[in-house]
């Protein structure tokens, strides 16, 4: 069949037809070429189905197989691979399908461990979407399972990769914005973070559907949002956390939920800088933004781009000692207010050919990771550091207490 | 969020439907959905869900954010092939399949064109001669060329681009209207900067949603009204915008197969099965004018058109299986003559 005939014979389905769960194949079957990657799905809900359609960016990546526990789920992923792609209603048997090479994990959090681990033992490469796990001990299994494994694994923080993330960590380590002592990010939505729900559904679907919102499956907002802040400060500060404090609540979505609808959790690092972290559901003025102060200037990055400010210049030379002393010093009640910057900022640049999309880069470089036999960058050690700080803030928020991250971590070559 | 007191309960129910209103803006434009629910917690989560769906599309399409596909992909693909997913690859294909049908009035590579006329940022101007060459070659939406089998996308010429704008719109509109039948929404209606409608079940007790279309040379009058259920409406036209030069009156739509502005048509409005169709058409057909139009038409199941021609003033209109609404005064022979409708009268 050649172009012009497939364009005909899709033409009737142009339009609304394309665009709904049609399970029937659309597109001819690619010819496998001998570097064709198959990968496989375990979770193909709103996060998983938006890394399908990134991953088929990738050249040569096919998906063989679909694993969720939601009927819906099958049609909406057939709808993204346009193909009649295996269907699975359970983990292990996708895992016992002989055509994958790698398998994304983007279950709830709660499963992290049981799916990844099973991953890893069946000898697949593994994407497996952050937070690492729900817990501290369900962390170190997953990142001993990699150790035995041998296997690559990437976490699926997105942002770790994106352009202007890294450039401006670049940046930051030239020493552009001077000594950097503390960082403060937010997640600031103004909305339910509620998923909809089918009309009639259960309480048990809608605990599905909905799992961020019950401590059963999830770490909350610190997991789900604080998770890519959390990282970016490890990068920043070049370690872990040693320290952690927290507050929050559910004080406004009193809906049943069981997660807080807003938390703040500030950690201390060993050299004596500092990571506030806060994420709201009742205002959305401060959007996502991660601000990086240092003592020449600042670097805030969003979900879209970076901007370096800069301090106002510090003397660069003592003043003549004589004025001073021969004038004295004059003086007044006024007082020069504190406000806030308001003026522009320097955009921070992203070479053309660096420039992209977060969710890409990182799914081409973990498909360029299995390719080339390479560890990839965001690898269970990034995710442990960053899963630990997510587990053991929730602990401070919980415990209302000020939790020591020596005191829950393995000591290294543990 | 506005909600408005409306409607009444319905058979049997213990809390009349009560419509809901939400705006937003994206894909440069303003979206507005309208849609009955008894509770406002559900309106909220279905447009939460419908606005994240726009957002992902809008980061999928937008020609403006770096980070999208399609910016990546034209980037990239003068110099290679570019693999994409199925969902953009198959809108690159319906955008090239309109093309194909519409013997090239429309062209999602229109781009340079456009700027050598100053319609991106301008109020437009004639372009030189070299511009204006140097523009065609970059032109033509035969020069994007697709593997199907690979899904990948390549250009011929090394200053093509594609703007799925004129398609894109469309598409998000049929996706929003997946989202709210899949979050429960049936009585609904979807509106991209009132370019693009789609019109889902009716309100409660109605027959369908009205949707009035304005005279194009003032937009306080109204040429005629429709409704609709289960269907999309689009209408193009550049009233507001456009420039005359030697006494003609130029529109701010591109006919990319003369290289030069449309002249002599004021507005068209299209209803078709889906969005998708009806905002890659509307346009189409403005481009092509109502004789060669009614021929693609004819080719679209369940269509209707609208063509207004001439100069404001002296408007003629020509339909296409247009449903009238009963009491509609429209006629082949319309001239400006006020219409007995007005805007904010109310219905």
């Amino acid at each position: 069949m050649n172009r012009r005939e497939f364009i005909g014979r899709t033409a009737g389905a142009v339009g609304g037809a394309l665009l709904i769960g049609d399970s029937g194949e659309v597109w001819p079957k690619a010819k496998a070429p001998s570097d064709q990657i198959n990968l496989g799905i375990v979770g193909v809900g709103s996060r998983g189905q938006q890394l399908m359609r990134t991953f088929l960016r990738v050249p040569g990546v096919r998906f063989a197989g679909l694993c969720d526990v939601y009927e819906p789920r099958f049609a909406a992923g057939r709808s993204i691979t346009k193909e009649n792609t295996p269907i699975y209603r359970d983990y292990q048997q996708l895992l016992a399908a002989r055509d994958l090479d790698a398998v994304i994990v983007s279950t709830p959090l709660s499963l992290h461990s049981q799916h990844m681990v099973a991953v890893l033992e069946s000898g697949r490469h593994l994407y497996g979407e952050k937070c690492l796990g729900l817990t501290v001990e369900d962390c170190y299994r997953i990142v001993d399972a990699v150790k035995r494994s041998g296997k690559h694994f990437q976490v699926g923080l997105q942002y770790h990769y994106a352009p202007w993330f890294s450039e401006t960590l670049r940046h930051i380590q030239a020493g552009k914005i001077g000594r950097v002592t503390e960082i403060y990010a937010y997640w600031h939505r103004n909305n339910s973070w509620k998923r909809p729900v089918p009309a009639g559904a259960d309480q048990k679907l809608e605990r599905l559907i909905n799992w961020r919102l019950y401590k059963e499956y999830s770490g909350g907002l610190v997991a789900e949002l604080g998770s890519h802040h959390i990282n970016f400060a490890n990068e920043v500060f070049g370690s872990a956390p040693e320290s952690v404090l927290g507050s929050g609540g559910i004080d406004f979505w009193k809906d049943g939920r069981e997660t807080n609808d807003n938390v703040r959790v500030i950690y201390r690092y060993p050299q004596g800088t500092t990571l506030v972290f806060s994420a709201i559901t009742t205002n959305q003025i401060d959007g996502a933004q991660v601000r990086v102060y240092g003592t020449n200037g600042t670097a805030v990055l969003t979900e879209a781009d970076a901007t370096l400010y800069y301090e106002p210049k510090r003397p660069q030379s003592a003043v003549s000692e004589g004025t001073v002393l021969e004038h004295g010093i004059t003086t007044s009640a006024s007082f020069r207010a504190e406000l806030p910057y308001r003026g522009p900022g320097e955009p921070v640049p992203i070479p053309e050919d660096r420039k992209g999309n977060a969710d890409f880069v990182a799914c081409n470089s973990f498909i360029e990771s299995l390719r080339k036999n390479q560890r990839p960058e965001a690898d269970e050690q990034t995710a442990l550091a960053d899963g630990l700080a997510v587990a053991l803030g929730n602990q401070a928020i919980d415990q209302g207490k000020r939790i020591l991250f020596s005191e829950h971590m393995r000591s290294k070559g543990a | 969020m506005n909600k408005m007191r409306e409607q009444s309960a319905g058979a049997g129910e213990t809390k009349a439907a009560e419509l809901f209103v939400h705006s937003g803006h994206a894909m440069g434009t303003l979206f507005t959905i309208y849609l009955y629910a008894h509770e406002q917690e559900l309106a909220e989560v279905a447009f939460e869900a419908a606005f994240q769906e726009i957002e992902r599309i809008e980061e999928a399409l937008s020609n403006y954010r770096a980070s999208s596909e399609l910016s990546r992909i034209n980037r990239l693909a003068a110099r290679q092939e570019v693999t994409t997913d199925p969902e953009v690859f198959s809108l690159i294909v319906a955008s090239l399949e309109f093309s194909r049908r519409s013997g090239g009035a429309f062209d999602a590579t229109v781009g340079p064109l456009m700027r050598a006329w100053g319609f991106f940022n301008g109020e437009g101007r004639y372009p030189t001669e070299g511009e204006l060459h140097h523009a065609r070659e970059n032109v033509g939406w035969e020069k994007v060329q697709l593997d199907v089998a690979a899904r990948t996308v390549h250009f011929s010429a090394a200053g093509i681009e594609l703007d799925l704008g004129a398609i894109g719109k469309g598409y998000a509109v049929d996706r929003v209207v997946q989202v709210l039948r899949e979050a429960g929404a049936a009585a609904a209606l979807v509106d991209a900067g009132s370019s693009t409608i789609y019109a889902m079940d009716p309100p409660p007790g109605k027959n369908g949603w009205t949707v009035r279309i304005p005279n194009p040379a003032d937009r306080s009058q109204m040429v005629t009204t429709v409704t609709l259920q289960n269907v999309s409406l689009s209408t193009s036209g550049t009233t507001e915008k456009f420039f005359e030069l030697e006494g003609r009156r130029y529109s701010h739509v591109m006919d990319p197969r003369r290289g030069r502005p449309v002249h002599g048509v004021l507005q068209t409005t299209l209803v078709a099965a889906d969005a998708t169709t009806s905002d890659a058409l509307s346009n189409a057909i403005f481009v092509m004018g109502p004789e060669a139009g009614k021929k693609l038409l004819a080719t679209v199941p369940d269509s209707w058109g609208l063509w207004i021609l001439g100069e404001p003033g002296a408007q003629r209109l020509v339909e296409w299986n247009w449903q009238h609404t009963a009491g509609d005064a429209t006629s082949e022979q319309y001239v400006a003559a006020p219409q007995k409708e007005r805007l904010n009268e109310g219905t």
